[in-house]
């Protein structure tokens, strides 16, 4: 064992750690901004929280990238079932908060579908290691994996929490270019899709959901009231201009025109005060994170080790990519935070989680 | 995708490993993200960074409008007809509410109003509109605004402040010349060129306040601000100052104008219209219109309710009867027409005439208004008596033409070009007006009653005493002027308005030197009929006048007080004084009056003339003469008349 800790060691990827801890100092210094503007427990609470959340976060992803991840493949099917325990947990104890019962304790402390991504992925990992995507041909091949992404999506539809519960199917979804299904196979799940949708829309959504959907459509519908955030939010982007406000000199941000400045409007506080150069720098150094997660992916020698990374990077890439476009007026405001650089405990855990495993993949990728 | 399958499918230990291109595709989709979210970036930051930089700035910069008080208008001695002061105003802000019926009853408590209506004013807004505070009361009693002020912890969300209100200390006095302020209407924002107007603005509306609207109205400022999401001030980024409204100083005397206002008190129906003028500039001194209305109402936006009452009102308290009031001059017209005779040399002031009491032409008989005759009278005699008899014989005489020729020389028949609103011009008969007016011949019977101010005639009680002034100056017209002066709010700079024109007519100043004489006895002899004007003191002239409404047929054999209300004559009596220098001209109307012109409307000019000399003690002028001081020795101040009463 010693031995493998050693190398362990001698192989950490002190690039992707650095990318890491840059980005989460990148993203507390905007977050002190944001926080500056006047935030529900004020700006110490707000800033000392979040800094003790990120202490225990870095705990955690030590953790993650210590133990050897292949334990993770044997206690898989442990890890999913006690999520989904915890998600079925949230039904029956759980708190109400913005319409939806998604939190554990009062005052949303604990969000268990945030961990349940991480947990879908070992899930997942496990199953694409002994059936490798590249022997998946036919569709009804799919039916499996399916089956167990749905498990938790179901239950998070259950608590009502619509977003997360789309955002963890993208998760699920990562996996699909790995799968050798022929295209014309896809015709007819594309058929499926817009039925579902067309359901969805007539069955599914609550009225304020198709409000943000329709303003998503046409911002200037009602710029007053529903569409108020995407139109601020857009305005505190585009007001930052190419060298920005500057730190803590957004108007949108300080005098409070733009709403949940500290969580899901994160981004726009960075667009409005760092302009386009920073905000284009702190996308580059994203991205370069979430691709040098997928190259560590490539580069693991393991199945599990592989598919496993794919499906974290997955778990950072869509929330982030969900976040950016609804911050930038291409997505419809949906309630998901920008990982590393929201305020919020469970998702910057579940990132910190995510984060050490692929540290831990990385490091062991040359134990074989 | 298909093609890159066989690939796969060749290499060993694909099955292990994922490919090393679907991973790429993976990155792909990724890369493609992030090339989409950085071009979306220089889309608005870049190419449309300036606009929307822009909206955040209106986002968060408030241009506040600072309203500049309105100027006010006070009396030659600088007391205040028309001020600004502060009103106490409750808004609330509907965000920070927060258990808004609760609220809603305490307010209603306070205020003793009723809660729904402050839940009816504020709706529910959304947006922005729930940070925008709404009014719910305006002009509250200090110890209302202290209520809520005591209260305020328990009212989050309701905000107190005060905001400009135009204020007439003097209520209903001088209503009609001040006028009177309100919104401004859709029509006159339209023509509104430059953008000094916007909805909701309060306007002079008529009178004074309308009339010098730009120089009261002083200049609106501004203050930059920037505001938080809840329109909380931040800073101040700049500000330009208000500049309040220019005062108005008004040539009007406010001891003179409440003095009319309180003798018209007494008067049954109290309707009627008082004039006084500087006969040496035209300065208007006192000028009412009675009744009149409390131009208060109007400054917080009359009630409907209000308005209906006014406009229907069958008194029409808000018609000016000083410039706008009509009325046969009746024998007040003497004067003129006596000065037409001296002028035109068919008249000896000392050749007596004749009065049986009546005067017949043609088939026609016309009563003196004294049933027995006045006897031999000769001009003084028949002034003071206001002989009719005298004067048809002198109308016939003269002609109804050369009377007109005359009137208009003493102004009548036209504005006199106040600055006021709703001005009439009267009317002075002569041939060729019927002619144009009616398409009928000049009857010799109209001359008779033209020539004691009856018939056709009419005249504002503004043209009185214009043509009485013109009398007591030797002859000079002046427009009749309000203004004394206009100055910045702070007095620094003073503007004297252009001299109003005046004109100097041709009358000859010795004729109407007699004609005064003849008048000061109407004033000053045992038997005058303008006896009721006398003042200690003081050397009077004047002239009665009762302009008949109905022909005597509706009223024969009535007693004064049994005659209805609209069919009794009006009272007329102009007077002026000193006799010497006159300073003060004062004419009064009362309509549907009790008594003649010498029993009603002599004593209200009386009273403001007592006012007038007890602050402007005649000595300085040396205005009393040796001729009268013997009569005025046994003068008693008697305004009870006995019967005789001209008619």
């Amino acid at each position: 064992m010693s031995q493998f800790d050693r190398r362990a060691i001698q192989n950490f990827d002190w690039v992707f750690l650095a990318l890491i801890l840059l980005l989460l100092l990148l993203g507390l210094i905007n977050l002190m901004s944001a926080a500056a503007a006047g935030v529900e427990g004020g700006f110490s609470g707000v800033v000392r929280r979040h800094i003790m959340v990120m202490g225990g976060a870095l705990l955690v992803m030590g953790l993650s990238a210590a133990v050897d991840y292949r334990h993770a493949e044997r206690f898989a099917p442990i890890i999913f079932l006690g999520a989904l325990f915890l998600l079925a947990l949230t039904l029956v104890v759980g708190v109400m908060t913005r319409g939806a019962q998604a939190w554990l304790f009062k005052g949303g402390s604990f969000q268990p579908s945030e961990f349940a991504k991480v947990a879908l992925v070992i899930m997942l990992a496990q199953y694409f290691h002994r059936n490798p995507p590249s022997t998946i041909r036919r569709l009804r091949e799919l039916a499996e994996p399916l089956m167990i992404a749905a498990l938790p999506i179901g239950l998070i539809l259950l608590q009502r929490d619509l977003g997360v519960a789309m955002l963890t199917l993208l998760v699920a979804l990562t996996y699909l270019p790995l799968f050798h299904i022929p295209l014309r196979a896809w015709g007819g799940v594309a058929l499926l899709a817009v039925a579902g949708l067309a359901a969805l829309w007539s069955f599914g959504l609550k009225s304020y959901q198709k409000q943000r959907i329709l303003d998503f459509l046409e911002p200037a519908r009602d710029p007053l009231s529903s569409g108020y955030q995407a139109m601020q939010s857009k305005i505190a982007v585009g007001s930052g201009g190419f060298l920005g406000a500057g730190w803590q000199e957004g108007t949108q941000t300080q005098l409070r025109f733009l709403p949940t400045q500290h969580t899901d409007f994160v981004f726009s506080v960075l667009a409005e005060e760092w302009g386009f150069v920073g905000s284009t720098l702190v996308l580059f150094l994203f991205f370069a994170m979430l691709l040098w997660g997928l190259w560590i992916a490539h580069s693991s020698k393991d199945g599990f080790g592989a598919m496993l990374a794919i499906g974290l990077v997955g778990t950072l890439f869509w929330p982030a990519a969900i976040n950016i476009a609804m911050v930038l007026g291409l997505a419809p405001v949906i309630g998901v935070p920008l990982p590393l650089f929201s305020y919020g405990g469970s998702a910057l855990m579940s990132a910190a989680i995510a984060l050490g495993l692929l540290l831990n993949v990385s490091m062991r990728r040359y134990v074989f | 995708m298909i093609g890159l399958r066989r690939t796969d499918e060749r290499l060993p230990g694909a099955e292990e490993a994922p490919s090393e291109l679907r991973v790429g595709l993976i990155a792909v989709v990724m890369v493609m993200a992030f090339v989409i979210f950085v071009m979306r970036l220089f889309q608005l930051q870049i190419l449309e960074g300036a606009d929307l930089a822009s909206r955040s700035h209106r986002n968060s910069v408030r241009t506040l409008r600072l309203e500049a008080p309105r100027g006010d208008i006070v009396d030659r001695e600088g007391r205040p007809l028309a001020t600004t002061r502060p009103a106490y105003r409750i808004r609330v802000i509907p965000n920070e509410l927060g258990n808004a019926e609760r609220e809603y009853r305490v307010l209603a408590e306070f205020l003793e109003r009723d809660s729904s209506e402050f839940s009816e004013a504020v709706g529910t807004p959304r947006g922005r509109r729930r940070f925008q505070p709404v009014a719910l009361a305006t002009d509250l009693s200090y110890f209302q605004h202290a209520q809520v002020e005591s209260h305020r912890y328990g009212l989050p969300g309701i905000v107190t402040d005060t905001t400009p209100r135009r204020h007439y200390p003097g209520k209903a006095s001088a209503a009609h010349l001040l006028g009177s302020i309100g919104e401004i209407d859709s029509k006159k924002l339209a023509l509104d060129i430059t953008p000094k107007y916007r909805a909701g603005d309060v306007v002079g509306k008529s009178g004074l306040e309308s009339g010098h609207e730009s120089h009261l109205r002083g200049k609106v400022g501004g203050r930059n601000i920037v505001v938080d999401v809840a329109g909380r001030e931040i800073e101040v980024i700049d500000e330009v100052q208000p500049i309040p409204g220019g005062r108005i100083v008004l040539t009007l005397d406010l001891d003179l104008q409440r003095s009319a206002e309180d003798a018209f008190r007494s008067v049954p129906g109290r309707r009627g219209a008082l004039v006084a003028l500087d006969p040496r500039n035209g300065e208007v001194l006192a000028l009412v219109s009675e009744p009149a209305y409390d131009p208060n109402e109007f400054a917080g936006g009359i009630g409907s309710e209000a308005w209906e009452g006014l406009i229907s009102d069958e008194s029409r308290p808000l018609r000016n009867r000083a410039v706008s009031g009509q009325y046969p001059p009746g024998s007040t017209y003497k004067a003129v027409v006596a000065t037409a005779g001296l002028s035109e040399g068919v008249l000896d002031p000392e050749e007596e005439v004749f009065c049986p009491g009546e005067f017949k032409l043609g088939r026609h008989t016309y009563r003196c208004w004294k049933r027995g005759g006045h006897g031999n009278v000769d001009l003084d005699e028949a002034m003071l008596g206001s002989c009719d008899v005298y004067f048809y014989k002198l109308g016939i005489e003269l002609g109804v033409d050369t009377i007109a020729k005359y009137a208009k020389k003493f102004g009548l028949g036209r504005e006199t070009g106040i600055e006021l609103q709703g001005e009439m011009p009267g009317l002075v008969p002569s041939r060729e007006w019927k002619e144009r007016a009616r398409g009928e011949r000049w009857l010799k019977g109209e001359t008779v009653s033209a020539s004691i101010g009856q018939g056709f005639n009419l005249a504002t009680p503004l043209q009185l005493a214009q043509a009485f002034s013109i009398l007591s100056n030797g002859g000079t017209l002046h427009q009749p002027r309000l203004i004394k002066r206009s100055e910045a709010w702070d007095g620094s700079a003073r503007e004297i308005p252009d001299e109003k024109p005046f004109e100097v007519t041709d009358l000859d100043p010795q004729v109407l030197a007699r004609i005064r004489q003849s008048l000061v006895a109407t004033v000053q002899a045992p038997r005058g009929t303008g006896r009721a004007a006398r003042v200690e003191g003081v050397v009077v002239g004047g002239k009665t006048g009762t302009s008949q409404v109905v022909s005597l047929e509706h009223v024969r054999g009535l007693a004064p007080d049994q005659i209805p209300l609209r069919y009794r004559d009006h009272a007329l009596f102009v007077a002026f004084a000193p006799e010497e220098n006159p300073e003060i001209v004062v004419a009064v109307v009362i309509e549907h009056a009790l008594g003649g012109g010498g029993a009603s409307a002599a004593p209200i000019a009386q009273k403001v003339l007592t006012t007038y000399f007890e602050k402007h003690p005649v000595g300085e002028g040396a205005s009393t003469t040796a001729g009268l001081d013997l009569e005025s020795g046994e003068v008693r101040h008697d305004p009870a008349m006995p019967e005789e009463e001209e008619s």
